[in-house]
């Protein structure tokens, strides 16, 4: 490899880059408030979803059976139930210890040393693999014979499933309109500098340069300056959470916020690359049409 | 169509309309030879500069048939322009240098953006700059040089990938009578080193001085084809003024 080849073209890069400082500015904040936005959304989604998820998880469905129930239909209703993929757990609570369990959860509200005899039917508790199965599998439970009645928290579990999914919507919307308006933004700010730069390009193609040798400076410097914005969102979006998390797990105590829902490493490197991609895919399109003749 | 033609440049039946309706060549033919020294006269917005601006590809004739080095310039492909440029110098009235690069840094331009080796930009920079006189200025900035120092930069920058043909558009167009003269020198010497020089120019002096073949254009089509011509048709005016 010719290194001065290599040190002319970096060299026209930099120069490039630092000569047209303003509209490189321009560029690189609006990836670094692009990045921040998406950062941040990407983050109170997977917040969400976690907290979603953890509230699911609670979720169990219990299958109570009829008093009469025989034996042999408890037996079938255990097979049937270890037989379906969807189902993590299904334990058998008789009830003895559903009355056991029953006193001592209540202890000193109620006094279940008044009941004469045991009101509480024998039951299952269910447990699912994916809580969007839960509606199903109480479903199928509820036509097995022998079993009464089948109850899980049916509103709360529709309501978790639906705000996902709406939540999932909204995200990508609102990611595709992020990066339509960051890439908008540098295309013309790509079609500024190739404008100051229009005698320079007239010469390249004057003397014989190729498109493809015309275009890359313009494609290294978007690169540049989505990465550089990149940079600055993920720094923005470190200090904001190493002064916020604390507050906030102390906030939302009952979101159980243990754990960061993300790999906070992982997650930098791939804004990083998303700032990246914003910024050659929004140079390439914008210094072809300028080139185009 | 039989082999190659044995032209430097040749135009067959060249008619260039423009998408605004203007006709600006109409049926030109012309053959160049490898070596010649060519001025293309006539007043402004006769067709000299868009006859040139079709054989350095910047524009597409409507018609006709036209090879520059071999190369069939009319059906060339776009991605193929840059290869045709290679083979061409260009030269322009306002010199088109990069305020922004010294002199060397100018003429080296011109072969680093088409991929050229170092150990050839620093062979060839110092030895077009000799050619033209300038090499004690090569560290300077356009701006610090005299309009016949920025037109001799600018005709470096053109010979510096040794090409086989010199266009230059109104090389002398901004510059003053002393200038002027020094330049068409240049050229002439840089002719006689074996480049196909062609000239576009209004400036009756330098072609009435120079005595080479002129070509008269005329609303887009040539009038007259001379050797050893005159800017004014078979009239001498200069000479009577100059002596």
């Amino acid at each position: 490899m010719d290194s001065g080849k290599v040190k002319f073209f970096l060299g026209e890069v930099l120069r490039n880059f630092s000569r047209n400082t303003g509209m490189q500015v321009t560029a690189i904040g609006t990836v670094a408030i692009t990045i921040v936005l998406l950062g941040l959304f990407l983050f109170v989604r997977a917040a969400l979803a976690d907290i979603g998820n953890r509230l699911l998880d609670q979720i169990e469905v219990s299958a109570y059976l009829h008093t009469d129930v025989t034996p042999a239909q408890v037996t079938a209703i255990a097979h049937f139930l270890a037989e379906d993929p969807r189902i993590a757990s299904a334990q058998f609570v008789p009830k003895k210890q559903a009355l056991a369990e029953l006193r001592a959860r209540t202890k000193g509200t109620i006094d279940t040393a008044l009941l004469t005899e045991n009101p509480l039917p024998d039951k299952f508790r269910i447990k699912t693999r994916e809580p969007d199965d839960v509606p199903a599998v109480a479903a199928s439970v509820r036509r097995l014979t022998g079993v009464e009645n089948v109850v899980y928290g049916q509103k709360i579990v529709q309501r978790l499933l639906q705000l996902g999914a709406v939540l999932r919507r909204i995200g990508i919307a609102v990611i595709v309109v992020f990066f339509a308006v960051a890439g908008i933004i540098i295309s013309n700010t790509i079609r500024l500098t190739v404008f100051a730069r229009r005698r320079e390009i007239a010469i390249m193609q004057l003397v014989g340069a190729t498109g493809t040798y015309i275009r890359l400076p313009f494609i290294c410097e978007g690169l540049l300056a989505g990465i550089i914005g990149a940079l600055i969102a993920v720094g923005l979006l470190a200090v904001a959470r190493a002064a916020l998390w604390p507050r906030l797990l102390e906030a939302l105590p009952w979101a159980q916020l243990t754990v960061m829902p993300v790999d906070a490493r992982l997650f930098g490197a791939e804004l990083v690359a998303v700032g990246a991609g914003i910024g050659v895919v929004a140079s390439w399109i914008s210094v072809g049409r300028h080139l185009r003749t | 169509m039989k082999g190659p033609l044995p032209a430097m440049i040749s135009l067959r039946g060249v008619t260039l309309v423009y998408p605004n309706g203007v006709r600006a060549l109409d049926n030109v033919n012309l053959q160049i030879e490898k070596g010649e020294f060519v001025f293309l006269v006539g007043d402004s917005g006769t067709g000299k500069s868009s006859l040139l601006r079709l054989l350095y590809r910047e524009a597409r004739c409507t018609t006709g048939e036209i090879v520059v080095d071999g190369i069939r310039v009319d059906r060339l492909r776009r991605k193929r322009v840059p290869a045709l440029r290679r083979h061409l110098g260009v030269v322009f009235q306002d010199f088109k240098l990069l305020i922004d690069k010294t002199v060397w840094e100018n003429v080296a331009f011109a072969m680093q953006v088409t991929g050229a080796h170092t150990r050839d930009v620093m062979r060839q920079v110092p030895r077009v700059l000799d050619l033209v006189g300038l090499s004690h200025k090569s560290r300077m900035y356009p701006g610090e040089l005299s309009g016949g120092e920025q037109q001799r930069a600018a005709i470096a920058r053109a010979l510096v990938n040794n090409p086989k043909i010199l266009l230059c558009d109104e090389p002398t167009g901004n510059l003053d009578p002393a200038n002027t003269t020094e330049i068409t020198a240049l050229l002439q010497r840089i002719n006689l080193k074996g480049t196909t020089v062609v000239v576009a120019t209004h400036n009756q002096a330098v072609v009435d001085r120079m005595r080479r073949r002129v070509v008269r254009l005329h609303d887009g089509r040539i009038t007259a084809d001379e050797e050893r011509g005159y800017y004014y048709l078979g009239l001498g005016q200069s000479q009577v003024l100059s002596g």
